[in-house]
């Protein structure tokens, strides 16, 4: 069995409130191993986000409470009470996307402009050096004409286009873990087959582990190692994609997987 | 008896077209020629991306979108074509349900005052009789129809899962006494568990209404839960159309079968999907000949010169399975 690289112990997150505090994720502990894909599904609610965000230290912390036993980074416990040193292991060490690449990129800057600044600040390259980085990297993650994206704005792009670019970003300075909360909801079905796979190939070239976080089962079957089952907050199963589809355990995941709609064909 | 007689609704050869920015003239034609037909009671599926027209089309059926030719021929009427008090009448008719509820449904009224405007506006029942309990009794009885308890009439948007809410949402739709429902991706929005209860609920409210829906959605698998016919739209046109039985066992586009092929088994012995080529077309400049020549993996010669017609596959008796593609063109007969 290959090495943990990113290890959680008893992470409880709570809302800070005046009455019973509410928690949203209740005691999960799990360990994501060197090079895998590991699933997270859940309904919406069930505390998967809620996870992602505690460990990228996203959660404001005038309204959310986050508390673990241990959060470690190949075996070094992440500095989560502080923010000048987080943002050192945010983006570098630990990436994330989002549903939405939308809301990620800004409107306002190229892509190239958005992309080489990742370079320049934590890879201290210089402007020329960056803007070939960044054509390399746009190539990997698909782009038959990455010079052209380079000098794109947000809008310009299509939804797949854009969340190709936030791979392109989170994955730049080839990170240990890649989060990805719902990378494909928002797209369509062509769309995400084509983000799905460049996203877990960069992840085995550049030996990057992935935490993807989904609500699909198909993507859990089709893309994934490992599979965490959450239900209120709690880690309700663990296996291997293969034990979870052939003998799932519990009766919530073997409900989940009846839920599925299965495309008829003949 | 001719088909038209039979259907609750047909398009015939819909156009719409929007001006594309606001000191040019120039225009982006969304749908561009579109027949479909919905039977009495029937459930049609439209399928496709994102930006190919199917919520364009969905909408201008109910003038709600620049129709630049076509009909839409609503018992022998044309809709498109309708105005005033008339249109008014139809539309009571035919009502629509939206993908989030959360922004269709006005977060400052209840649902008892969501679901009491469409009577006062269609002057539907007591209007201005002062019967009050009347109307809150309908509505009571609109949610008790959609599975929910009359209880939450009180409750706002807010307040409500968004199960709840995208129910909220039909039992709006149903109070006016509908013959037709156009649901524009109604469950995209939804975790999987709380989609496959909104679909019984669509197919109960087919069976004991007798109501007819247009379904609209990207997703194939609640597509082929539900629907009766299904057509299949690329960039404006419905490239392939027919019985869902004979769409999904037999499917003739190859836009069609990568759509299917694209779309992740839950089964880790299953292969992975395939891949389609590129990137959809901009409406504003579509690709001559066949609008998905470029990203076809079968292309032959005519495809990127002509226009595909329409043809007529004989793999079904029950309904016309129809698709424009030069590959069937070709071998046809």
């Amino acid at each position: 069995m290959s090495k943990p690289v990113l290890t959680v112990r008893n992470l409880r997150v709570s809302i800070r409130s005046q009455d019973a505090p509410a928690m949203a994720v209740d005691g999960v502990s799990f360990a994501l191993r060197e090079g895998e894909v590991l699933a997270v599904v859940g309904e919406s609610g069930c505390g998967k986000t809620k996870t992602a965000e505690s460990l990228m230290g996203l959660l404001p912390t005038d309204t959310w409470d986050v508390q673990a036993d241990a959060i470690e980074l190949d075996g070094v416990n992440l500095p989560m009470q502080n923010e000048r040193e987080m943002r050192k292991i945010r983006g570098q060490e630990i990436s994330m996307i989002f549903q939405e690449p939308q809301t990620a990129l800004d409107p306002v800057f190229t892509i190239g402009n958005q992309l080489c600044s990742i370079y320049r600040r934590h890879r201290n390259k210089n402007r020329k050096e960056a803007t070939l980085a960044a054509l390399d990297m746009l190539q990997q993650v698909g782009f038959a004409d990455p010079r052209r994206i380079l000098h794109s704005y947000p809008h310009q792009l299509s939804g797949g286009m854009r969340q190709r670019v936030m791979i392109s970003m989170a994955m730049a300075c080839r990170p240990r873990v890649l989060i990805a909360d719902e990378p494909t909801t928002a797209l369509d079905v062509t769309t995400q087959a084509q983000v799905l796979s460049r996203m877990t190939l960069l992840g085995r070239e550049f030996g990057t582990s992935i935490l993807l976080i989904t609500h699909d089962l198909g993507i859990v079957a089709q893309y994934c190692d490992r599979v965490l089952v959450m239900h209120a907050g709690r880690i309700i199963e663990k296996a291997t994609v293969h034990e979870l589809f052939t003998d799932p355990q519990q009766s919530y995941t073997r409900r989940l997987l009846a839920a599925v709609p299965q495309v008829r064909t003949a | 008896m001719s088909g038209a007689d039979r259907n609750l609704l047909s398009v015939r050869g819909l156009v719409v077209r929007y001006p594309a920015g606001v000191q040019s003239a120039a225009s982006l034609t969304a749908v561009r020629g579109v027949d479909l037909d919905i039977p009495q009671q029937g459930i049609y599926g439209l399928v496709g991306e994102s930006g190919c027209g199917k919520s364009s089309l969905a909408h201008a059926i109910l003038q709600l979108k620049p129709v630049a030719a076509g009909q839409a021929l609503w018992h022998r009427q044309d809709l498109l074509s309708m105005r005033g008090s008339q249109l008014r009448s139809a539309r009571r008719k035919i009502q629509l349900v939206f993908q989030d509820p959360l922004a269709s449904l006005s977060p400052r009224r209840s649902v008892l005052q969501t679901l009491v405007e469409p009577l006062d506006h269609f002057g539907i029942g007591q209007a201005g009789t002062g019967q009050a309990g009347s109307r809150e009794e309908q509505a009571s009885a609109a949610l008790e129809t959609v599975g929910l308890s009359p209880d939450l009439r009180h409750r706002y948007p807010r307040e409500l899962s968004g199960g709840q809410r995208q129910r909220v949402a039909l039992a709006r739709a149903l109070i006016t006494e509908p013959e037709l429902i156009i649901a524009d991706e109604p469950v995209s929005s939804l975790d999987v568990s709380v989609q496959a209860r909104i679909i019984e609920l669509i197919l109960e409210l087919r069976e004991k209404l007798g109501i007819a829906f247009l379904f609209v959605s990207h997703d194939l698998a609640v597509v082929g839960q539900l629907a009766d016919t299904v057509g299949v739209m690329y960039l404006g046109k419905i490239v392939e159309q027919g019985a869902a039985d004979d769409v999904f066992a037999r499917p003739a586009h190859p836009y069609t079968r990568a759509l299917l092929a694209a779309v992740p088994v839950a089964d880790p012995d299953h292969p992975r999907p395939e891949i389609l080529k590129g990137e959809p077309p901009s409406p504003l400049t579509p690709p001559s000949g066949c609008v998905f020549h470029k990203r076809c993996p079968e292309p032959i010669t005519p495809c990127s010169t002509i226009v595909p017609t329409e043809t007529s596959l004989q793999d079904s008796q029950t309904t016309d399975h129809r698709v424009r593609c030069h590959l069937w063109n070709s071998t046809k007969n």
